[in-house]
Protein backbone atom coordinates (compact mmCIF):
# COMPACT_ATOMS: atom_id res chain seq x y z
CA UNK A 1 0.00 0.00 0.00
CA UNK A 2 0.85 3.71 -0.54
CA UNK A 3 1.42 6.13 2.56
CA UNK A 4 -1.84 5.94 4.63
CA UNK A 5 -4.04 8.86 4.17
CA UNK A 6 -6.76 10.08 6.43
CA UNK A 7 -8.56 13.21 6.30
CA UNK A 8 -7.93 15.61 9.45
CA UNK A 9 -10.08 15.88 12.06
CA UNK A 10 -11.33 19.68 12.93
CA UNK A 11 -11.42 19.30 16.88
CA UNK A 12 -13.65 21.10 19.23
CA UNK A 13 -12.59 22.94 22.59
CA UNK A 14 -14.24 19.06 24.28
CA UNK A 15 -12.43 17.14 21.82
CA UNK A 16 -9.17 18.20 21.66
CA UNK A 17 -7.59 17.02 24.06
CA UNK A 18 -8.40 13.12 22.58
CA UNK A 19 -6.59 14.50 19.66
CA UNK A 20 -3.50 15.68 21.32
CA UNK A 21 -3.16 12.57 23.43
CA UNK A 22 -3.02 10.93 20.43
CA UNK A 23 -0.15 12.78 19.45
CA UNK A 24 1.87 11.22 22.18
CA UNK A 25 0.83 7.83 21.78
CA UNK A 26 -1.99 7.79 24.08
CA UNK A 27 -5.81 6.81 23.74
CA UNK A 28 -7.50 8.39 26.01
CA UNK A 29 -11.56 8.54 26.49
CA UNK A 30 -13.63 10.95 28.77
CA UNK A 31 -15.09 9.64 31.92
CA UNK A 32 -17.92 11.11 34.24
CA UNK A 33 -16.66 12.04 37.80
CA UNK A 34 -19.99 11.90 38.92
CA UNK A 35 -21.23 8.32 37.65
CA UNK A 36 -18.39 6.66 36.26
CA UNK A 37 -19.51 6.46 33.02
CA UNK A 38 -16.43 5.70 30.33
CA UNK A 39 -17.80 6.52 27.07
CA UNK A 40 -17.11 7.34 23.22
CA UNK A 41 -16.44 10.18 21.60
CA UNK A 42 -15.64 13.04 23.75
CA UNK A 43 -18.59 15.65 24.87
CA UNK A 44 -19.17 18.20 27.24
CA UNK A 45 -21.38 16.18 29.44
CA UNK A 46 -21.90 12.68 30.33
CA UNK A 47 -24.49 11.15 28.25
CA UNK A 48 -25.46 8.46 30.71
CA UNK A 49 -26.16 11.28 33.25
CA UNK A 50 -25.71 14.51 32.28
CA UNK A 51 -22.77 15.75 34.40
CA UNK A 52 -20.24 18.20 32.87
CA UNK A 53 -17.56 17.20 35.62
CA UNK A 54 -15.27 14.95 32.93
CA UNK A 55 -12.32 13.44 33.36
CA UNK A 56 -9.97 11.36 30.92
CA UNK A 57 -8.96 7.46 31.26
CA UNK A 58 -6.37 6.54 29.54
CA UNK A 59 -7.31 3.08 28.03
CA UNK A 60 -5.27 0.03 27.67
CA UNK A 61 -5.87 0.10 23.57
CA UNK A 62 -6.26 -3.19 23.52
CA UNK A 63 -9.93 -4.86 21.85
CA UNK A 64 -11.68 -6.85 19.80
CA UNK A 65 -13.32 -6.52 16.08
CA UNK A 66 -17.14 -6.23 16.49
CA UNK A 67 -17.37 -5.65 13.17
CA UNK A 68 -15.40 -4.81 9.53
CA UNK A 69 -15.34 -3.98 5.99
CA UNK A 70 -13.40 -3.92 3.22
CA UNK A 71 -13.62 -0.53 1.29
CA UNK A 72 -12.88 -0.94 -2.35
CA UNK A 73 -14.68 2.75 -3.55
CA UNK A 74 -12.72 5.78 -2.81
CA UNK A 75 -15.66 7.69 -1.47
CA UNK A 76 -13.56 10.32 -0.05
CA UNK A 77 -12.34 11.46 -3.21
CA UNK A 78 -10.00 9.99 -6.30
CA UNK A 79 -6.96 10.77 -3.62
CA UNK A 80 -8.02 7.43 -2.35
CA UNK A 81 -7.91 5.34 -4.79
CA UNK A 82 -4.31 3.94 -4.04
CA UNK A 83 -5.49 3.33 -0.35
CA UNK A 84 -8.63 0.52 -1.59
CA UNK A 85 -8.65 -1.75 -0.46
CA UNK A 86 -8.88 -0.72 3.00
CA UNK A 87 -10.02 -2.03 5.79
CA UNK A 88 -12.70 -0.14 8.27
CA UNK A 89 -13.42 -1.64 11.87
CA UNK A 90 -16.04 -1.31 14.96
CA UNK A 91 -13.83 -2.06 18.05
CA UNK A 92 -15.07 -3.17 21.15
CA UNK A 93 -12.51 -1.70 23.90
CA UNK A 94 -11.38 -4.03 26.54
CA UNK A 95 -12.60 -1.13 29.06
CA UNK A 96 -16.32 -1.55 26.89
CA UNK A 97 -16.87 1.26 24.78
CA UNK A 98 -16.98 1.16 21.08
CA UNK A 99 -15.15 2.86 18.55
CA UNK A 100 -14.76 3.18 14.87
CA UNK A 101 -11.15 3.12 13.26
CA UNK A 102 -9.31 1.56 10.56
CA UNK A 103 -7.41 -1.28 10.73
CA UNK A 104 -3.81 -1.54 9.08
CA UNK A 105 -1.11 -4.17 8.81
CA UNK A 106 -0.62 -6.74 6.09
CA UNK A 107 -2.91 -8.99 7.70
CA UNK A 108 -5.92 -6.73 8.09
CA UNK A 109 -7.67 -8.09 4.85
CA UNK A 110 -7.98 -11.70 6.80
CA UNK A 111 -9.25 -10.44 9.91
CA UNK A 112 -12.84 -11.71 11.11
CA UNK A 113 -15.29 -10.76 13.95
CA UNK A 114 -13.84 -11.27 17.40
CA UNK A 115 -10.37 -10.78 16.38
CA UNK A 116 -7.69 -9.05 18.72
CA UNK A 117 -6.48 -5.92 18.52
CA UNK A 118 -4.50 -3.35 19.67
CA UNK A 119 -3.83 0.76 18.62
CA UNK A 120 -1.38 1.94 16.98
CA UNK A 121 -0.61 5.50 16.83
CA UNK A 122 0.80 6.34 12.80
CA UNK A 123 1.59 10.02 11.80
CA UNK A 124 -0.26 10.77 8.84
CA UNK A 125 0.36 14.61 7.88
CA UNK A 126 0.25 16.80 10.83
CA UNK A 127 -1.46 14.23 13.26
CA UNK A 128 -0.94 10.96 14.64
CA UNK A 129 -4.49 8.76 14.26
CA UNK A 130 -5.33 5.94 16.49
CA UNK A 131 -5.92 2.94 13.99
CA UNK A 132 -5.62 -0.54 14.96
CA UNK A 133 -3.66 -4.10 14.21
CA UNK A 134 -4.14 -7.00 14.81
CA UNK A 135 -2.70 -9.18 17.53
CA UNK A 136 -1.02 -12.31 16.67
CA UNK A 137 -2.75 -15.23 18.28
CA UNK A 138 -0.91 -16.99 21.08
CA UNK B 1 -49.75 8.66 17.93
CA UNK B 2 -48.56 5.99 17.95
CA UNK B 3 -52.29 5.16 17.71
CA UNK B 4 -54.29 7.21 14.93
CA UNK B 5 -58.07 7.28 15.94
CA UNK B 6 -58.92 10.01 13.39
CA UNK B 7 -60.64 10.35 10.39
CA UNK B 8 -58.42 11.56 8.40
CA UNK B 9 -56.95 9.41 5.33
CA UNK B 10 -54.79 9.36 2.37
CA UNK B 11 -57.13 10.45 0.00
CA UNK B 12 -54.93 10.89 -3.07
CA UNK B 13 -51.20 9.61 -4.10
CA UNK B 14 -48.93 11.57 -6.60
CA UNK B 15 -45.66 9.94 -8.23
CA UNK B 16 -43.33 11.49 -10.83
CA UNK B 17 -41.81 9.43 -13.44
CA UNK B 18 -38.35 7.97 -12.15
CA UNK B 19 -35.02 7.77 -13.18
CA UNK B 20 -33.61 10.43 -15.15
CA UNK B 21 -35.63 13.75 -15.23
CA UNK B 22 -32.84 16.01 -16.80
CA UNK B 23 -33.75 19.52 -16.93
CA UNK B 24 -36.08 19.21 -14.18
CA UNK B 25 -35.43 21.41 -10.63
CA UNK B 26 -35.94 19.65 -7.06
CA UNK B 27 -39.19 22.31 -6.49
CA UNK B 28 -40.54 21.37 -10.09
CA UNK B 29 -40.56 17.57 -9.15
CA UNK B 30 -41.96 18.07 -6.13
CA UNK B 31 -44.62 20.45 -7.23
CA UNK B 32 -45.49 17.76 -10.68
CA UNK B 33 -45.98 15.44 -7.38
CA UNK B 34 -48.54 17.09 -5.57
CA UNK B 35 -50.46 18.70 -8.04
CA UNK B 36 -50.71 14.55 -9.40
CA UNK B 37 -51.77 13.76 -5.61
CA UNK B 38 -54.24 16.38 -5.68
CA UNK B 39 -55.91 15.38 -9.18
CA UNK B 40 -55.96 11.74 -7.56
CA UNK B 41 -57.94 12.95 -4.57
CA UNK B 42 -59.94 15.55 -7.12
CA UNK B 43 -59.06 18.73 -5.43
CA UNK B 44 -57.92 21.92 -6.97
CA UNK B 45 -54.85 23.34 -6.14
CA UNK B 46 -57.07 26.23 -4.05
CA UNK B 47 -58.07 23.32 -2.22
CA UNK B 48 -54.63 22.64 -0.53
CA UNK B 49 -53.84 24.52 2.70
CA UNK B 50 -51.21 22.35 4.34
CA UNK B 51 -47.96 21.65 2.79
CA UNK B 52 -45.33 19.79 4.09
CA UNK B 53 -42.11 18.33 2.30
CA UNK B 54 -38.61 17.27 2.78
CA UNK B 55 -35.42 19.31 0.88
CA UNK B 56 -33.66 17.98 -1.92
CA UNK B 57 -30.65 15.63 -0.23
CA UNK B 58 -28.21 16.36 -3.55
CA UNK B 59 -28.73 20.35 -3.53
CA UNK B 60 -29.75 20.97 0.07
CA UNK B 61 -31.73 24.31 0.81
CA UNK B 62 -33.69 26.14 3.37
CA UNK B 63 -36.87 27.41 4.14
CA UNK B 64 -37.98 24.54 1.27
CA UNK B 65 -41.39 24.21 2.73
CA UNK B 66 -41.95 28.48 1.53
CA UNK B 67 -39.89 27.70 -1.76
CA UNK B 68 -42.37 24.92 -2.90
CA UNK B 69 -45.62 26.50 -1.24
CA UNK B 70 -44.61 29.77 -3.86
CA UNK B 71 -43.62 27.76 -6.80
CA UNK B 72 -46.57 26.13 -6.73
CA UNK B 73 -48.98 29.20 -6.29
CA UNK B 74 -50.20 28.39 -2.50
CA UNK B 75 -50.44 30.75 0.32
CA UNK B 76 -51.54 27.32 3.38
CA UNK B 77 -52.25 27.95 6.66
CA UNK B 78 -49.38 25.97 8.02
CA UNK B 79 -45.92 24.92 5.99
CA UNK B 80 -43.12 22.84 6.80
CA UNK B 81 -40.09 21.38 6.27
CA UNK B 82 -39.30 17.71 8.00
CA UNK B 83 -35.80 15.46 8.30
CA UNK B 84 -36.06 12.84 10.11
CA UNK B 85 -34.22 10.35 8.10
CA UNK B 86 -35.37 7.96 5.56
CA UNK B 87 -38.60 6.42 5.29
CA UNK B 88 -39.43 7.93 8.57
CA UNK B 89 -39.45 11.21 6.92
CA UNK B 90 -42.64 10.76 5.40
CA UNK B 91 -44.39 9.00 8.14
CA UNK B 92 -43.23 12.11 10.28
CA UNK B 93 -44.66 14.10 7.62
CA UNK B 94 -48.11 11.93 7.89
CA UNK B 95 -48.31 12.75 11.26
CA UNK B 96 -47.89 16.60 10.80
CA UNK B 97 -51.04 16.50 8.30
CA UNK B 98 -52.96 14.45 10.64
CA UNK B 99 -52.32 16.82 13.47
CA UNK B 100 -52.77 19.60 11.40
CA UNK B 101 -55.87 18.35 9.91
CA UNK B 102 -57.69 16.84 13.71
CA UNK B 103 -56.86 20.12 14.70
CA UNK B 104 -59.81 21.86 12.74
CA UNK B 105 -56.52 24.55 11.04
CA UNK B 106 -56.51 22.43 7.84
CA UNK B 107 -58.66 20.42 5.30
CA UNK B 108 -56.63 19.38 2.48
CA UNK B 109 -52.45 18.99 3.19
CA UNK B 110 -49.92 17.54 1.12
CA UNK B 111 -46.79 15.95 2.24
CA UNK B 112 -43.93 15.66 -0.64
CA UNK B 113 -40.53 14.46 -1.43
CA UNK B 114 -38.91 14.85 -4.63
CA UNK B 115 -35.68 15.62 -6.35
CA UNK B 116 -33.05 14.76 -9.11
CA UNK B 117 -30.51 12.98 -7.38
CA UNK B 118 -29.54 11.29 -9.96
CA UNK B 119 -29.01 14.31 -12.74
CA UNK B 120 -28.77 17.16 -10.37
CA UNK B 121 -25.83 16.75 -8.18
CA UNK B 122 -23.09 18.50 -8.39
CA UNK B 123 -20.46 17.53 -10.77
CA UNK B 124 -17.85 15.37 -9.36
CA UNK B 125 -19.33 14.44 -6.17
CA UNK B 126 -18.90 11.09 -5.03
CA UNK B 127 -22.26 10.77 -3.17
CA UNK B 128 -24.54 13.58 -2.30
CA UNK B 129 -23.79 16.38 -0.13
CA UNK B 130 -24.48 14.63 3.24
CA UNK B 131 -21.02 15.18 4.70
CA UNK B 132 -22.79 15.12 8.68
CA UNK B 133 -25.54 12.40 7.88
CA UNK B 134 -24.17 10.35 10.64
CA UNK B 135 -23.45 13.16 12.66
CA UNK B 136 -19.74 12.92 13.45
CA UNK B 137 -17.58 13.96 10.84
CA UNK B 138 -14.87 14.35 13.30
CA UNK B 139 -15.26 10.81 14.50
CA UNK B 140 -16.14 8.56 11.11
CA UNK B 141 -13.82 11.09 8.05
CA UNK B 142 -10.32 10.56 9.76
CA UNK B 143 -11.24 6.38 9.49
CA UNK B 144 -11.81 6.43 6.13
CA UNK B 145 -15.83 6.25 6.80
CA UNK B 146 -17.67 8.66 4.59
CA UNK B 147 -21.78 7.97 3.20
CA UNK B 148 -23.63 5.50 4.36
CA UNK B 149 -22.79 2.19 2.56
CA UNK B 150 -19.68 1.27 4.70
CA UNK B 151 -21.82 1.66 8.16
CA UNK B 152 -24.36 -0.63 6.53
CA UNK B 153 -21.70 -3.03 5.41
CA UNK B 154 -20.50 -2.99 9.05
CA UNK B 155 -24.02 -4.04 10.19
CA UNK B 156 -24.32 -6.66 7.35
CA UNK B 157 -20.96 -8.10 8.19
CA UNK B 158 -22.59 -8.42 11.47
CA UNK B 159 -25.23 -9.71 10.83
CA UNK B 160 -23.89 -12.46 8.59
CA UNK B 161 -21.15 -13.34 11.67
CA UNK B 162 -23.73 -13.45 14.30
CA UNK B 163 -26.27 -15.65 12.77
CA UNK B 164 -23.43 -17.87 10.21
CA UNK B 165 -25.91 -16.12 6.92
CA UNK B 166 -24.48 -15.70 3.45
CA UNK B 167 -24.48 -14.15 0.70
CA UNK B 168 -27.46 -15.98 -0.53
CA UNK B 169 -29.61 -14.49 2.52
CA UNK B 170 -28.60 -10.76 1.08
CA UNK B 171 -28.70 -11.51 -2.62
CA UNK B 172 -32.17 -13.26 -1.72
CA UNK B 173 -33.57 -9.86 -1.40
CA UNK B 174 -32.36 -8.31 -4.33
CA UNK B 175 -33.56 -10.87 -6.38
CA UNK B 176 -37.40 -10.73 -5.06
CA UNK B 177 -37.28 -7.03 -5.71
CA UNK B 178 -36.01 -7.04 -9.09
CA UNK B 179 -38.60 -9.53 -10.01
CA UNK B 180 -41.42 -7.16 -8.75
CA UNK B 181 -39.78 -4.46 -10.53
CA UNK B 182 -40.63 -5.94 -13.66
CA UNK B 183 -44.22 -5.57 -13.05
CA UNK B 184 -43.84 -1.91 -12.45
CA UNK B 185 -43.51 0.34 -15.45
CA UNK B 186 -41.75 3.22 -13.38
CA UNK B 187 -39.66 1.33 -12.29
CA UNK B 188 -35.39 1.98 -13.24
CA UNK B 189 -34.43 -1.17 -13.14
CA UNK B 190 -35.59 -3.39 -16.20
CA UNK B 191 -33.71 -6.38 -16.53
CA UNK B 192 -33.83 -9.56 -14.94
CA UNK B 193 -30.82 -10.49 -12.19
CA UNK B 194 -29.79 -13.62 -11.20
CA UNK B 195 -27.91 -15.16 -8.18
CA UNK B 196 -25.03 -15.16 -10.59
CA UNK B 197 -25.73 -11.19 -11.99
CA UNK B 198 -25.47 -10.64 -8.12
CA UNK B 199 -22.49 -12.30 -7.69
CA UNK B 200 -20.64 -10.30 -10.36
CA UNK B 201 -21.23 -7.44 -9.22
CA UNK B 202 -18.57 -5.90 -8.15
CA UNK B 203 -17.48 -5.20 -4.21
CA UNK B 204 -18.36 -1.58 -3.00
CA UNK B 205 -18.20 -2.38 0.75
CA UNK B 206 -17.36 -5.97 1.94
CA UNK B 207 -19.50 -7.73 2.29
CA UNK B 208 -21.76 -5.46 0.30
CA UNK B 209 -21.51 -5.28 -3.72
CA UNK B 210 -23.21 -2.82 -6.01
CA UNK B 211 -26.62 -4.79 -6.07
CA UNK B 212 -27.20 -4.82 -2.42
CA UNK B 213 -27.14 -1.06 -2.78
CA UNK B 214 -30.40 1.01 -3.46
CA UNK B 215 -30.39 3.64 -7.01
CA UNK B 216 -29.89 6.75 -7.25
CA UNK B 217 -32.86 9.07 -8.46
CA UNK B 218 -34.63 11.48 -9.68
CA UNK B 219 -38.06 11.99 -8.67
CA UNK B 220 -40.60 12.56 -6.49
CA UNK B 221 -43.88 10.92 -4.48
CA UNK B 222 -46.56 12.77 -2.70
CA UNK B 223 -49.53 12.37 -0.54
CA UNK B 224 -52.63 14.39 0.15
CA UNK B 225 -54.64 13.54 3.31
CA UNK B 226 -57.94 14.98 4.47
CA UNK B 227 -61.23 13.76 6.45
CA UNK B 228 -62.67 10.21 4.98
CA UNK B 229 -65.20 11.66 2.74
CA UNK B 230 -64.02 14.84 2.33
CA UNK B 231 -62.23 13.82 -0.92
CA UNK B 232 -63.95 14.51 -4.48
CA UNK B 233 -62.66 11.33 -5.78
CA UNK B 234 -62.68 9.59 -2.63
CA UNK B 235 -65.33 7.59 -2.52
CA UNK B 236 -64.60 4.57 -0.83
CA UNK B 237 -60.82 4.80 -1.80
CA UNK B 238 -59.38 6.78 1.28
CA UNK B 239 -56.52 4.82 2.86
CA UNK B 240 -56.77 5.09 6.91
CA UNK B 241 -53.25 5.42 8.90
CA UNK B 242 -53.62 2.52 11.62
CA UNK B 243 -50.57 3.14 13.62
CA UNK B 244 -47.21 4.95 13.85
CA UNK B 245 -44.22 3.82 15.72
CA UNK B 246 -41.06 5.42 15.73
CA UNK B 247 -37.78 4.84 17.99
CA UNK B 248 -34.56 6.69 17.82
CA UNK B 249 -31.25 5.14 18.97
CA UNK B 250 -28.13 6.63 17.82
CA UNK B 251 -26.89 8.54 14.78
CA UNK B 252 -23.12 7.64 14.04
CA UNK B 253 -22.57 3.71 13.51
CA UNK B 254 -20.24 3.35 16.51
CA UNK B 255 -22.65 3.61 18.55
CA UNK B 256 -25.27 2.05 16.89
CA UNK B 257 -26.86 -0.79 19.23
CA UNK B 258 -26.17 -5.09 18.29
CA UNK B 259 -29.09 -6.36 15.89
CA UNK B 260 -31.46 -7.35 18.58
CA UNK B 261 -31.18 -3.84 20.26
CA UNK B 262 -31.96 -1.82 16.90
CA UNK B 263 -34.98 0.38 16.88
CA UNK B 264 -37.01 -1.51 14.43
CA UNK B 265 -38.13 -3.91 17.06
CA UNK B 266 -39.65 -0.98 19.12
CA UNK B 267 -40.98 0.97 16.66
CA UNK B 268 -43.12 -2.51 15.32
CA UNK B 269 -43.86 -3.63 18.67
CA UNK B 270 -45.99 0.01 19.38
CA UNK B 271 -47.07 0.23 15.82
CA UNK B 272 -48.68 -3.27 16.76
CA UNK B 273 -49.98 -2.82 20.18
CA UNK B 274 -51.43 0.58 18.76
CA UNK B 275 -53.75 -0.91 16.08
CA UNK B 276 -54.06 -4.45 17.79
CA UNK B 277 -52.10 -6.21 15.46
CA UNK B 278 -49.35 -8.40 14.65
CA UNK B 279 -47.94 -9.40 11.69
CA UNK B 280 -50.63 -12.48 11.23
CA UNK B 281 -52.71 -9.28 10.20
CA UNK B 282 -50.94 -7.69 7.49
CA UNK B 283 -51.02 -9.01 3.61
CA UNK B 284 -48.44 -6.24 2.29
CA UNK B 285 -44.80 -5.37 3.55
CA UNK B 286 -43.52 -2.05 2.08
CA UNK B 287 -39.59 -2.15 4.37
CA UNK B 288 -37.11 -0.30 3.64
CA UNK B 289 -34.55 -1.54 1.39
CA UNK B 290 -31.86 1.04 1.31
CA UNK B 291 -29.43 -2.37 1.35
CA UNK B 292 -30.47 -5.39 1.27
CA UNK B 293 -29.25 -6.36 4.47
CA UNK B 294 -32.04 -3.64 5.93
CA UNK B 295 -34.77 -5.88 4.72
CA UNK B 296 -33.52 -9.35 6.53
CA UNK B 297 -32.76 -6.87 9.78
CA UNK B 298 -36.77 -5.35 9.55
CA UNK B 299 -38.24 -8.80 8.81
CA UNK B 300 -36.85 -9.96 11.88
CA UNK B 301 -37.33 -6.92 14.34
CA UNK B 302 -41.05 -6.65 12.86
CA UNK B 303 -41.71 -10.54 13.38
CA UNK B 304 -42.28 -11.58 10.30
CA UNK B 305 -39.03 -14.04 11.16
CA UNK B 306 -36.90 -15.41 13.42
CA UNK B 307 -33.45 -14.08 14.68
CA UNK B 308 -31.04 -14.45 11.38
CA UNK B 309 -33.93 -16.28 9.71
CA UNK B 310 -34.54 -13.40 7.49
CA UNK B 311 -32.81 -14.91 4.89
CA UNK B 312 -34.73 -18.35 4.58
CA UNK B 313 -37.90 -16.58 4.40
CA UNK B 314 -37.58 -14.34 1.71
CA UNK B 315 -35.99 -17.83 0.18
CA UNK B 316 -39.02 -19.86 0.38
CA UNK B 317 -40.78 -17.35 -1.82
CA UNK B 318 -42.82 -16.31 1.02
CA UNK B 319 -42.13 -12.38 -0.14
CA UNK B 320 -42.96 -12.96 -3.55
CA UNK B 321 -46.28 -11.88 -5.25
CA UNK B 322 -48.46 -15.04 -4.59
CA UNK B 323 -46.72 -15.55 -1.13
CA UNK B 324 -47.28 -14.61 2.52
CA UNK B 325 -46.18 -11.10 2.75
CA UNK B 326 -44.93 -9.92 -0.61
CA UNK B 327 -42.05 -7.58 -0.13
CA UNK B 328 -42.37 -4.45 -2.07
CA UNK B 329 -44.58 -5.28 -5.19
CA UNK B 330 -43.30 -1.87 -6.49
CA UNK B 331 -39.11 -2.94 -6.63
CA UNK B 332 -38.19 -0.72 -3.11
CA UNK B 333 -35.66 1.48 -2.96
CA UNK B 334 -33.47 -1.49 -4.53
CA UNK B 335 -35.18 -1.96 -8.07
CA UNK B 336 -37.80 0.88 -8.59
CA UNK B 337 -36.09 4.49 -7.21
CA UNK B 338 -35.07 5.62 -4.34
CA UNK B 339 -37.40 8.38 -3.36
CA UNK B 340 -36.81 8.84 0.28
CA UNK B 341 -39.23 5.91 0.87
CA UNK B 342 -41.99 7.91 -0.22
CA UNK B 343 -43.28 5.21 -2.89
CA UNK B 344 -43.62 2.54 -0.18
CA UNK B 345 -45.97 4.62 1.13
CA UNK B 346 -47.95 5.20 -2.57
CA UNK B 347 -47.42 1.84 -3.27
CA UNK B 348 -48.91 0.88 -0.03
CA UNK B 349 -52.47 3.05 -0.66
CA UNK B 350 -52.24 1.43 -3.96
CA UNK B 351 -52.37 -1.63 -3.27
CA UNK B 352 -54.75 -1.63 -0.58
CA UNK B 353 -57.34 0.13 -2.94
CA UNK B 354 -56.97 -2.71 -5.22
CA UNK B 355 -55.38 -0.43 -7.89
CA UNK B 356 -51.88 -1.97 -8.49
CA UNK B 357 -52.20 -3.67 -11.85
CA UNK B 358 -50.66 -6.95 -12.81
CA UNK B 359 -48.63 -6.10 -9.33
CA UNK B 360 -51.72 -6.69 -6.96
CA UNK B 361 -51.39 -8.59 -4.17
CA UNK B 362 -54.78 -10.27 -3.59
CA UNK B 363 -56.54 -9.66 -0.76
CA UNK B 364 -54.65 -6.45 0.21
CA UNK B 365 -56.52 -5.12 3.49
CA UNK B 366 -53.42 -3.94 5.55
CA UNK B 367 -49.67 -2.93 4.82
CA UNK B 368 -47.09 -2.58 6.76
CA UNK B 369 -44.51 0.10 5.94
CA UNK B 370 -41.19 0.20 7.74
CA UNK B 371 -39.11 2.74 7.34
CA UNK B 372 -35.38 3.88 8.90
CA UNK B 373 -32.69 6.51 8.45
CA UNK B 374 -29.07 6.84 9.02
CA UNK B 375 -27.89 3.35 9.90
CA UNK B 376 -31.37 1.97 11.87
CA UNK B 377 -30.36 5.64 13.59
CA UNK B 378 -34.53 6.22 13.37
CA UNK B 379 -36.73 3.89 12.94
CA UNK B 380 -40.73 3.45 11.81
CA UNK B 381 -43.39 1.59 11.30
CA UNK B 382 -46.59 2.16 10.17
CA UNK B 383 -49.55 0.32 9.48
CA UNK B 384 -52.31 1.18 6.55
CA UNK B 385 -55.63 0.05 6.06
CA UNK B 386 -58.12 -0.28 3.39
CA UNK B 387 -61.30 1.76 3.55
Amino acid sequence: MLDLLATPPNPTGASAPFWDACDRGELLFPKCGRCGHLFYYPRRHCPLCGDTALGWQRMSGRGTVFSHSHVHVAFQGGAWSGQLPYTVVLVDLAEGPRMLSRLIGADAPAVRGGDAVSVVFPQIGDRRYPFFERVPAG
Amino acid sequence: MPAVGSDVVIAGIGETPVGRLPGWSPVEIQAMAVLAALRDAGFALSDLDGLINLDPYATPNSMFSTTLAEHLGVAPRFACTVDVGGTVTGMTMLQQAVWAIESGYCNVAACVYGENALTGRPVGAQGLHMHNLLGGEEWEEPFGLHGMVIPYALLAQRYLDLYGATDEDLAAVALVTRRHALLNDNAQMRKPMTLEDYRASRQISSPLRLLDCSLVSDGGGALVLTRSGRAPQGGGRGVAIRAIGMKTTHNSVALMPDIPGLGMAAAGADAYEAAGMGPEDIQVANLHDAFTISVLVSLEALGFAGPGEGGALVRSGAMDLGGRWPLNPHGGLLSQAHIGGMLHITEAVRQLRGEAGRRQVEGARRALVSGNGGIFSVCGAMILEKP
